[in-house]
């Protein structure tokens, strides 16, 4: 799975937390800020993490939520977690 | 007026179960009680480990000795400790000491540990590994301050003291009534008040599964998770991380969960999106409450087999002032009110006393109390069957669909410390789902940004204020930020006038 594959999985988890999230993450790209850009509260974080573990078979594991802050953060440590699991 | 008798509760539950729900007086009598009830019954699962009620309380009666067995009634205890076995092992040996346990959230650093220190006088302060390190500042300054680790269990046991109604049992942070926050006096008679209420309205009570999601830091998750599970012989899965919340709900197959209305609509929007019930087939009960709930979550779950029960409730008044056993009828009610409160309705506004009221705020002038009522700064009705709505509020707290309380000023200070800020204001926002969120909109002090190039004035403030962002607790971040080419409007007294949802 190329890098911008996840960022096209991920955009379809964000549309469904809130419409106006992944038409910023057009507008801004890896460098979007989850919160303040994406519009992202706690449980929207929540929604999003979960929905990416199911989405692509993965743990977030020593990772707390709050140590993502732009979009770049999520997929960075996604790639790396789907090499660990060979799935990249 | 006062409230129903409990008896309005009877015909929601089997007779024998409903002459269970007793009443006791304090949280170390009903721990007597139940520990030996349901000795062999398992109380707590924690990381894989499972305790029964009768090694929970050897456990207890170990700490109380580390606490000290001559511990002076109502001494007040710090607990820094997120949920976890050790934090109901701390919290029930100090309770049961005659102590009063000070709900410390997990997440404060380490001056906000120590001002709490001062400003409610710990003399002991209970800590895990993970928050040993924030004790340290309060250490070396509070005079007489102990630190005890949580996990210092000696041989020796203390037997619990005699604790009686009156006596103080916790005190826990709320935005109260203004927003600013406070300590919550809670004795044990309104604690234990707030743990038989949880009892009331459904079917299936007593020797449940219930999972922990909620923090214990907060009054839903003390009084309605922790201590309701207790009380009914209940096994309590401790959720120590919320991402992890529908993993842990496939191995542990909960029949209760106590949720705010955001985790309830979120479980349904995964359940949709994976195409399956992300709750587990085992759950019958969803307690839903600390914020809104919107009223088409009770026809959804149900049409999953679960039946979602609305209530509204207070720090104030040990969580719960009513619930609604009618749900499915009248899904957009808070539910009947709770035996031994009374009431009233001023100005709209829902005004409270009763056995499960709070005994004041610690060190803060009472504002909230009118000749003993306690104002809610909830706007109400009440219909001609008893049910209670809440139409509005006038206080200032934001309640997040989360549930947690944020206080706009506190968050706002935060904000208003940068030299490039002028004025602040912190408010509730909807995004385009229509998802609460926190919004902030600044006026920068144009005098403190002459270095920097009027056409990079925003970008420089809106960076300023991402890295305060960042820095703030997960629930007081905000989520959209705008700055203003003008003041805000202004009341006639020059404050802020604040933007209505």
């Amino acid at each position: 799975m190329s890098r911008e594959e996840i960022i096209a999985r991920l955009k379809t988890i964000l549309l469904d937390t809130d419409e106006r999230s992944a038409a910023a993450l057009d507008a801004c790209g890896e460098d979007a800020e989850l919160t303040t850009d994406l519009g992202l509260n706690s449980v929207g974080m929540l929604f999003m993490v979960i929905s990416i573990e199911e989405s692509f078979g993965v743990v977030f594991e020593n990772v707390a939520i709050g140590d993502f802050v732009t979009v770049r953060d999520v997929v960075d440590y996604l790639e790396t977690r789907l090499k660990e699991t060979g799935a990249l | 007026m006062k409230t129903p008798s409990r008896e309005i509760w009877r015909k929601y539950t089997e007779a024998e179960t409903f002459d269970r729900i007793v009443g006791f007086d304090s949280v170390a009598q009903m721990w007597s009680v139940r520990s030996k009830e349901f000795a062999d019954s398992t109380a707590i699962v924690d990381q894989g480990e499972s305790v029964s009620y009768s090694a929970l309380d050897a456990e207890v009666a170990r700490f109380r000795s580390r606490l000290g067995a001559d511990m002076a009634k109502g001494t007040c205890v710090g607990l820094l400790i997120p949920n976890s076995l050790a934090f109901v092992r701390a919290f029930l040996a100090v309770v049961t000491l005659g102590g009063t346990a000070v709900i410390l959230p997990a997440h404060l650093d380490e001056k906000a540990v120590f001002g709490c220190c001062m400003k409610f006088g710990i003399r002991k302060l209970v800590c895990v590994p993970e928050t040993e390190e924030r004790t340290a500042f309060a250490a070396g300054r509070v005079p007489g301050l102990e630190v005890i680790p949580a996990g210092d269990l000696p041989d020796t046991a203390a037997p619990a003291a005699e604790v009686g109604g009156s006596d103080p049992c916790v005190i826990m942070f709320t935005g109260g009534t203004t927003g600013k926050s406070k300590g919550c006096l809670l004795s044990n008679t309104a604690v234990m008040q707030g743990t038989v209420n949880g009892c009331y309205g459904y079917a299936e009570v007593f020797e449940q599964r219930y999972l922990l999601i909620l923090p214990l830091s907060h009054v839903f998750g003390l009084i309605r998770n922790l201590l309701t599970s207790l009380y009914t012989g209940s096994a309590l899965f401790i959720c120590r991380n919320n991402k992890d919340m529908f993993r842990d709900i496939a191995v542990f197959r909960p029949t209760v969960l106590v949720m705010v209305p955001a985790l309830a609509e979120m479980a349904l929007s995964l359940s949709k999106k994976f195409g399956r019930n992300m709750l587990g087939e085992d759950l019958k009960t969803i307690i839903c409450g600390a914020a809104p709930v919107a009223p088409y979550l009770v026809a959804a779950y149900k049409e999953i087999g679960i039946d979602l029960f609305p209530g509204y409730g207070l720090t104030e008044s040990a969580n719960l002032v009513s619930g609604n056993p009618e749900s499915l009828r009248l899904p957009e009610s808070v539910g009947i009110m709770y035996p031994d409160q009374e009431y009233r309705i001023e100005d709209g506004e829902l005004w409270l006393k009763g056995l499960n009221m709070f005994d004041g705020y610690i060190g803060e002038e009472e504002e909230s109390r009118t000749e003993g009522w306690f104002r809610t700064g909830d706007l109400v009705r009440v219909d001609e069957e008893g049910f209670l709505y809440i139409t509005g509020r006038i206080k200032e707290i934001i309640v997040l669909p989360s549930g947690e309380n944020v206080s706009p000023a506190e968050v706002e200070a935060h904000f208003n410390a940068l030299d490039c800020v002028q004025d602040s204001q912190v408010f509730e926002a909807e995004n385009d789902n229509g998802s609460v969120i926190l919004a902030l909109e600044v006026v920068p002090r144009m005098t403190a940004l002459t270095a920097v190039p009027p056409e990079e004035v925003h970008s420089f403030v809106r960076g300023e204020l991402e890295k305060v962002n960042r820095a703030l607790p997960s629930f007081q971040q905000v989520s959209r930020i705008v700055i203003r080419d003008r003041d805000f409007d202004r009341t006639p007294s020059m404050k802020i006038a604040r933007y209505k949802k």
